[in-house]
C-alpha cells in the first residue's frame, strides 16, 4: 500500500496532466486534418519545428510568448508546405508527411550547428521558459489537491480548454461542419459548392497552429531546452490516437490521457530501478497495443452515425440542400 | 519508352529543383553551396578509399531500399525498416559471438537469424494490417522506437562486452563477411545487395507471384477479382520486406562493425525508403538512387571536418528531393491524364 501511495498520488496525476498536454494539443491539431480526410503523418515534424523555433524566438526576443509565436509560425510554415503538396499538388500524403518530418529533423540540427555551433542540444543561452499560472484561491479551495488545477503553464490550460471548444466547433459551426463533410463525403461537399481545397487548407493550418503550440510546450514548458528530435515520436503516437478515435475530440482526450499517464507512470517506474530502456518503451507499447486492440472494431457504425447527424445538421443549416429525406 | 524517358527526366528535374532549394538553405546556414558541393564530391569520390567508403555506405541503403521496394510494389508502406535493421543487426551479432561454427556456415547462420528477426519484428503489424486493415505506416513507425530501445537494452543489460561501453562482445572471425579490397572495409555485402536488387526485379518481372503483388499494389480490386488473396498477399509482402530489412542489419554487423553497438546504423532504414521512393519502387533503379544517397552520406563525413555546415544538411537535401519529386505529378497531369499517372501517386 505504501508503494502504491508512492506510485499514485496527486503529484502523479498532475504530472499526467503535464505530459498529456503536448500530445493532446498535437492530436487535436491532427483532428482537423483527420476530419477533413487527410492522413497527416507530418505532425511529428511540425511539432519539432515548433519546439526549435520557440527556443530561437525566446532567445532572440527574451520573451517566452514571442518564442511561442515563433514556434507556431514555423509549424504553420510546415503545415502550409504539407497543404500545398498534398492538396494542390495531390502528392501522396504519407510520402510528403514523412519527408517533411525528415526535413524538420535535418533543418533543426543544421540550424543548431549554424547558430550555436553545437550538436545535441541547446541549453541556457538565455532561453526564457513559460510562466506558471497560479489560480487564485486554488490553495484555499482544494488544499493539497490544488496542484491539479493550478500551477501549470498557459499551454496546458489551452490544451484542455480546446477539447470542449473543438466539440462545439464540429457540432455547431459551419466551418466545423464543412470540414466533416469534406472528410466524409467529398462528393457531397462538391455538390454543395464547398471548396474542398479551401477547407483542407484551413484544416491543415489549424493543425499546424496546435502542433506548433505543442512543440513550444516541449521546449519552453517544463524544461527550457531543445534537443535533437525532442518530439521523440509523440506526433506519431498522436496519429495512432487519431486513427482509433476518428478525430473526435473527447475520444482524443481519452487516448491522450492514457498516454500521458503511461508517460508519467513510466518516469516513476524509472526511479524504482527498472531498466530505463525498457521503461522508455512503455508509451510506444501502449500506443501500439491500443492501435491493434481497437482496430478490429467495426468502422461502418461510426460512419453511419456521422452521416446521420450530418444529414440532420445540413437540413437545418440550409433548407435547399439536396438531402435524402427518406427516413432510413 | 518515351513515357519512361519522360518520367526519368521528370525525376532529374525534381532533383535539380531540390538541389537549388538545398543551395539556398546552405547559404542560409552561412556556407557557400559550391564549397559544400565540392567537399561532398571530394568526400565521396576523392580517391579509391573514398569511393570504397561511398560503396560501403551504399550497401545498407541499397538493401533497405530493396526491402522498401517489395513493400511499395505490394502497396504497403514499410516505414519500420529501421527497426528491422536494428533487430537483424543484433540477431546476427548474437549468433556471431555466441556460437562457434565453421567459417561460411557461421556467416550464413547469422544472416539467416537476421532475416528471421526482421520478419518476426514486422509480423504483428503485418498481421493486423492484413486482417483488420490497421494502418501499417503508424504501427511500423512506432515499432521502430521500441526496436531501437530493445536492442539497446539487450546490448547494455544482457550482453555487454566486459569493460566495454555500449557494445556486445565482438563476433568470431568465422562469421565475418569477407572484405573485397585490402584498403577498405568494403565487403561482400555490396554484392549481396546488388544480387538481391536484380533478383527481386526479376521476380517482379517474370513470376506470376510478382505480377500478383504488383497488381495488388496498383489495382487491389482488379487483383481480387482476378483471384488473388489480397489479405494473405499483403501479409507475405510485409513479411518479406521485413526479412530483407533484417538482412540489411545482419550485413552491416557482419561486414562492418563485427559487433552490435547502440545506435549502430542510424537512418539507413529511412534512407533506403527514400531511395526506393525516388526509384519509384524499382529495385534496379534503387541501385542508382542508393549510390546517390551513399555518396551524399560518405561525402558528408568530410563536410563535418572541412566546413562549418552540419552533416545533417544532406538529410535536408534528401527530404527536399523527395518533396519535389512528389510535387511533379502536377506538372505531368497537366498534359495527359493517363500517362502521367503513376503506380504510387507521389
Amino acid at each position: 500500500m505504501e508503494i502504491l501511495d508512492k506510485l499514485i498520488n496527486v503529484a502523479l496525476i498532475a504530472a499526467t496532466l503535464r505530459t498529456t498536454a503536448p500530445i493532446l494539443l498535437v492530436a487535436l491539431g491532427g483532428s482537423f486534418t483527420t476530419k477533413a480526410g487527410i492522413f497527416n503523418i507530418g505532425l511529428e515534424g511540425q511539432m519539432l519545428a515548433g519546439a526549435f523555433f520557440a527556443v530561437i524566438g525566446s532567445i532572440w526576443t527574451g520573451s517566452a510568448f514571442a518564442g511561442v509565436a515563433c514556434g507556431v509560425a514555423a509549424a504553420l510554415a510546415f503545415a502550409l508546405a504539407f497543404a500545398v503538396l498534398v492538396v494542390t499538388f495531390r502528392a501522396n500524403e504519407v510520402v510528403v508527411g514523412l519527408a517533411l518530418n525528415i526535413l524538420a529533423g535535418g533543418t533543426t540540427i543544421s540550424l543548431m550547428k549554424a547558430i550555436f555551433g553545437t550538436r545535441g542540444s541547446i541549453v541556457g543561452h538565455g532561453i526564457v521558459g513559460l510562466p506558471k499560472v497560479q489560480i487564485p484561491g486554488a490553495q484555499a479551495l482544494l488544499g493539497s489537491w490544488a496542484p491539479l488545477i493550478s500551477g501549470f503553464t498557459p499551454i496546458v490550460y489551452i490544451a484542455f480548454i480546446a477539447v470542449p471548444l473543438l466539440v462545439l466547433f464540429y457540432k455547431r459551426t459551419q466551418l466545423g461542419l464543412y470540414i466533416r463533410v469534406v472528410g466524409e463525403k467529398p462528393e457531397a461537399a462538391e455538390a454543395l459548392g464547398i471548396s474542398i481545397t479551401r477547407v483542407r487548407y484551413i484544416a491543415s493550418l489549424l493543425c499546424g497552429l496546435l502542433a506548433g503550440l505543442a512543440g513550444a510546450h516541449l521546449s519552453l514548458g517544463y524544461i527550457t531546452m531543445f534537443t535533437e528530435n525532442m518530439s521523440s515520436g509523440r506526433g506519431f503516437m498522436a496519429v495512432a490516437i487519431l486513427i482509433f478515435s476518428n478525430g473526435d475530440p473527447l475520444k482524443v482526450l481519452a487516448g491522450c490521457l492514457l498516454f500521458g499517464f503511461a508517460d508519467a507512470f513510466s518516469l516513476r517506474l524509472q526511479t524504482f530501478g527498472f531498466p530505463s530502456y525498457l521503461v522508455l518503451t512503455v508509451p510506444y507499447v501502449v500506443a501500439l497495443t491500443a492501435l491493434f486492440a481497437l482496430s478490429y472494431r467495426a468502422r461502418p457504425k461510426v460512419i453511419r452515425e456521422t452521416l446521420a447527424s450530418m444529414q440532420k445538421l445540413l437540413s437545418v443549416d440550409r433548407n435547399s440542400a439536396p438531402v435524402d429525406k427518406n427516413p432510413q | 519508352m518515351s513515357d519512361r524517358l519522360r518520367a526519368f527526366s521528370g525525376q532529374i528535374i525534381a532533383v535539380g529543383v531540390a538541389l537549388l532549394l538545398g543551395a539556398i538553405i546552405i547559404i542560409l546556414v552561412g556556407e557557400s553551396p559550391v564549397h559544400v558541393l565540392m567537399t561532398l564530391l571530394r568526400g565521396a569520390f576523392g580517391d579509391q578509399e573514398k569511393i570504397a567508403g561511398t560503396l560501403l555506405q551504399t550497401t545498407p541503403i541499397l538493401i533497405c531500399g530493396v526491402a522498401a521496394c517489395i513493400g511499395l510494389r505490394g502497396g504497403m508502406f514499410n516505414v519500420g525498416i529501421e527497426g528491422q535493421l536494428f533487430l537483424g543487426g543484433f540477431a546476427a551479432a548474437w549468433v556471431g559471438f555466441t556460437f562457434s561454427l565453421p567459417a561460411g556456415i557461421h556467416t550464413l547462420a547469422a544472416l539467416a537469424l537476421a532475416v528471421v528477426a526482421g520478419a518476426a519484428w514486422v509480423a504483428i503489424p503485418a498481421f493486423f494490417r492484413a486482417r483488420y486493415n490497421t494502418n501499417e505506416v503508424v504501427s511500423t513507425i512506432l515499432s521502430n522506437y521500441i526496436a531501437v530501445l530493445l536492442t539497446s537494452y539487450f546490448t547494455i543489460f544482457l550482453f555487454k562486452r566486459p569493460g566495454g561501453w555500449s557494445e556486445t562482445p565482438p563476433i568470431l572471425a568465422t562469421a565475418y563477411l569477407p572484405e573485397i579490397f585490402a584498403f577498405s572495409r568494403l565487403n561482400w555485402g555490396l554484392v549481396i545487395g546488388l544480387l538481391l536488387a536484380v533478383g527481386v526485379a526479376l521476380i517482379f518481372r517474370y513470376t506470376s507471384w510478382g505480377y500478383g503483388v504488383t497488381m495488388v499494389g496498383s489495382a487491389p480490386k482488379f487483383a481480387e477479382y482476378g483471384g488473388v488473396d489480397v489479405k494473405r498477399q499483403g501479409f507475405v509482402v510485409l513479411l518479406l520486406s521485413g526479412a530483407v530489412g533484417g538482412l540489411a542489419g545482419g550485413v552491416e554487423t557482419l561486414g562492418v562493425h563485427h559487433r552490435f553497438m547502440e545506435g549502430f546504423a542510424p537512418g539507413f532504414g529511412f534512407d533506403g525508403l527514400i531511395a526506393a521512393l525516388l526509384a519509384n519502387g524499382s529495385p534496379v533503379a534503387t541501385i542508382v538512387t542508393a549510390l546517390f544517397f551513399g555518396a551524399l552520406r560518405s561525402g558528408s563525413l568530410l563536410l563535418e571536418v572541412d566546413t562549418s555546415a552540419s552533416r545533417e544538411i544532406i538529410t535536408v537535401i534528401q527530404a527536399l528531393i523527395i518533396l519535389s519529386v512528389s510535387a511533379q505529378v502536377l506538372i505531368k497531369r497537366r498534359g495527359d491524364s493517363q500517362a502521367g499517372e503513376r503506380r504510387w501517386k507521389f
